[in-house]
């Protein structure tokens, strides 16, 4: 049985969005200027700004362009305007929007993407989305692993002033967290330290490393995991140490491997430290509808290449590569 | 209601200081988006001059009325304006393009005060403007002005609050094509906005050339009104008629409908080398060419 480190207590499954939902409620409770920008997929907390405060709703239509710039002219008069959309429309269709309206003049608007992964197929689902995202100045992104981070994550976003990309995933992981988990913008956690590798994941495939661990750990290897939540800024230091420790390094991530989370870490890994790097995400492709009926049935897991089973081998992978080389470790 | 004849003569010698200014920019930078500049001099001059309500000394006022240059290249026509109404030192005019200056290559809030809105992306100020309008509404219904009411002023009052700010906004024809100009409009018209007026800049050239060949806009104003909007068409040269279309719209504040002047104007108006040859961007041979006769005319 592996062994966690404190705040970590893996339970049932329990859904991001639930997270969110009870973080915008906190939000809403202690800010009086916090604005919903709706593009007819409802939002976070709709049912407590009906109640309380129906005027601070601003519904846009199907119309995701004009919405990206309704909330930065909202944000220009002081309030902090939460858009919610599905990220292939919130960011691809309103990208230059984002970047004209809101980075440039670093307006205080956080916009929640609503990932589709499974059944929705291509269109809904965003391989590009981090990629696209990490090159924009001005943006933190956040990509939190379970509900109990995704509450944590969501009420960090709200005390931050500056815009803030939330990914809010629709697959379902455990609860990993226990609810005095303390949760900070750039900074990463070690779930799990390892003397043999370490994994560095984020959003649902954090909870895909920790099934890992358990067949890692039956090969007798004792491999750590480190939830990089905060996509950017990345916490280089989580990064330059582990790497030190290990000297091998897989990342997990459940979009493209071109821009997203492994490139980030390669190139933290290539200016500071010498380490073997498996990176672990879609290849450069499209992605297509399949059933997914939670963990145990997911065929977009398995096509990718995804699941516990590959993360398992790319730490073996990992290590052999690292020992070829002769990389050092400590 | 019209104007007197002395406002409208103290607006043309303004006028004649704007264009003069516009110059020194252009005589600094040697390239600048000159047509639709140009086009919008008289407009710029109304709203600064007579229209807006505003405090230099305090960029950040709270009730100062907005202007959110949509068509963020004819930046230099505000630039212009800028030193003359006490935002910045003239000497900035001479600053324009230059690295780390307050006059950037497109109207920048983060660079320039007085500036409410980063553009050159075209299509996205009329959503900007919009929000800012709806943003007012709200914060007047949860913060309802303290008016002190005596009998005296209630016939007054009893026609409507006045907006704590109004908020305006400057597109061009071209701009017209991107689809958010219209999605910002469907906005506008959705949340009532009173409060806001649009300028349409409507010169008729786009780079490629004629508006009307390149996408037609005919009939803009039925366009904007089968959006709820109110619309009036004006001689965008004429400051008398600039001037008494932004009154009206004042006036009309409280009837729940966005305001939309439609202003014909031309293209590099006022120099006539850059009349001719509907200029967007002038550099080299047609910027000295410009600037010469400029120089002639304006002094």
């Amino acid at each position: 049985m592996a062994k966690f480190n404190k705040y970590v207590e893996i339970g049932e499954p329990a859904p991001i969005f639930a997270g969110a939902e009870a973080g915008m409620l906190k939000v809403a409770d202690k800010y009086n200027n916090v604005i919903l920008i709706h593009e007819d997929i409802g939002s976070l907390g709709t049912d407590w700004f009906k109640k309380n405060a129906p005027s601070r709703i601003v519904e846009c239509g199907i119309a995701e362009a004009n919405a990206s710039v309704i909330a930065a002219g909202f944000a220009a008069e002081g309030y902090t305007p939460y858009i919610l959309g599905f990220t292939f429309a919130v960011i691809g269709r309103a990208y230059n929007q984002l970047r004209q309206s809101i980075l440039v003049d670093h307006f205080n608007v956080k916009i929640l993407g609503r990932e589709m992964w499974g059944e929705m197929g291509v269109s809904h689902n965003v391989v590009e989305g981090i990629g696209s995202l990490r090159v924009l100045p001005n943006l933190v992104i956040i990509c939190p692993s379970d509900i109990v981070e995704a509450e944590k994550a969501f009420v960090a976003m709200g005390d931050y002033v500056g815009p803030v990309f939330y990914r809010m995933e629709s697959q379902v992981p455990p609860r990993i967290f226990t609810d005095d988990y303390p949760f900070e913008i750039g900074k990463a956690y070690t779930i799990k330290d390892g003397e043999d590798a370490t994994i560095i994941a984020t959003g649902y495939m954090v909870s895909e490393s920790i099934k890992a661990i358990d067949i890692l750990e039956k090969k007798g290897l004792d491999v750590g995991i480190i939830n990089m939540s905060t996509l950017k800024p990345l916490d280089e230091e989580a990064i330059i140490k582990a790497a030190k420790k290990t000297g091998a390094i897989v990342t997990a991530e459940n979009g493209s491997i071109i821009g997203g989370l492994g490139e980030g870490v390669a190139a933290v890994l290539a200016e500071n430290v010498s380490a073997s790097l498996v990176r672990i995400g879609i290849d450069d492709e499209f992605s297509q509808s399949a059933r997914v009926i939670g963990a145990s049935k997911d065929d977009l897991m398995i096509h990718h290449g995804l699941t516990d089973h590959d993360l398992a081998e790319a730490v073996k992978r990992c290590i052999i590569k690292r020992d070829k080389l002769k990389l050092p470790r400590k | 209601m019209s104007h007197s004849p002395e406002l409208i003569k103290e607006l043309e010698d303004k006028l004649l200081l704007v264009r003069h200014n516009i110059l020194r920019i252009f005589e600094a930078s040697h390239q600048g988006h000159c047509g639709g500049t140009m086009s919008l001099t008289e407009i710029v001059t109304a709203l600064y001059f007579h229209h807006l309500k505003l405090d230099p000394g305090n960029c950040d006022w709270s009730e100062r009325d907005r202007l959110v240059l949509s068509k963020a290249h004819a930046a230099e026509s505000i630039y212009a304006v800028l030193p003359e109404v006490g935002y910045v030192p003239r000497e900035t005019l001479d600053e324009y393009y230059l690295f780390g200056s307050r006059f950037q290559g497109h109207a920048d809030r983060w660079c320039t005060p007085g500036i409410d809105y980063s553009g050159g992306s075209l299509g996205q100020g009329l959503s900007f403007a919009a929000a800012m309008a709806l943003a007012e509404k709200i914060s007047t219904e949860v913060n309802p002005p303290q008016l002190n009411v005596s009998a005296m002023d209630m016939p007054r009052l009893s026609m409507k609050y006045n907006p704590a700010y109004r908020v305006f906004c400057i597109v061009g024809d071209g701009e017209c094509d991107e689809g958010q100009i219209w999605e910002a409009a469907m906005f506008a018209g959705k949340y009532k906005l009173d409060n806001l007026i649009n300028i349409v800049d409507y010169n008729k050239f786009s780079i490629d050339g004629p508006v009307e060949q390149i996408m037609p806009l005919a009939p803009l104003d039925e366009k904007f009104k089968a959006f709820g909007w109110w619309v009036k068409e004006i001689d965008g040269h004429n400051l008398l008629e600039i001037v008494d279309a932004l009154d009206l719209a004042n006036r009309l504040y409280g009837d729940g409908k966005p305001k939309c002047i439609i202003a014909h104007t031309t293209k590099g108006h006022g120099i006539p080398t850059w009349e001719n040859v509907h200029i967007h961007v002038a550099r080299g041979q047609a910027m000295e060419a410009g600037l010469k006769e400029g120089r002639k005319i304006y002094g």
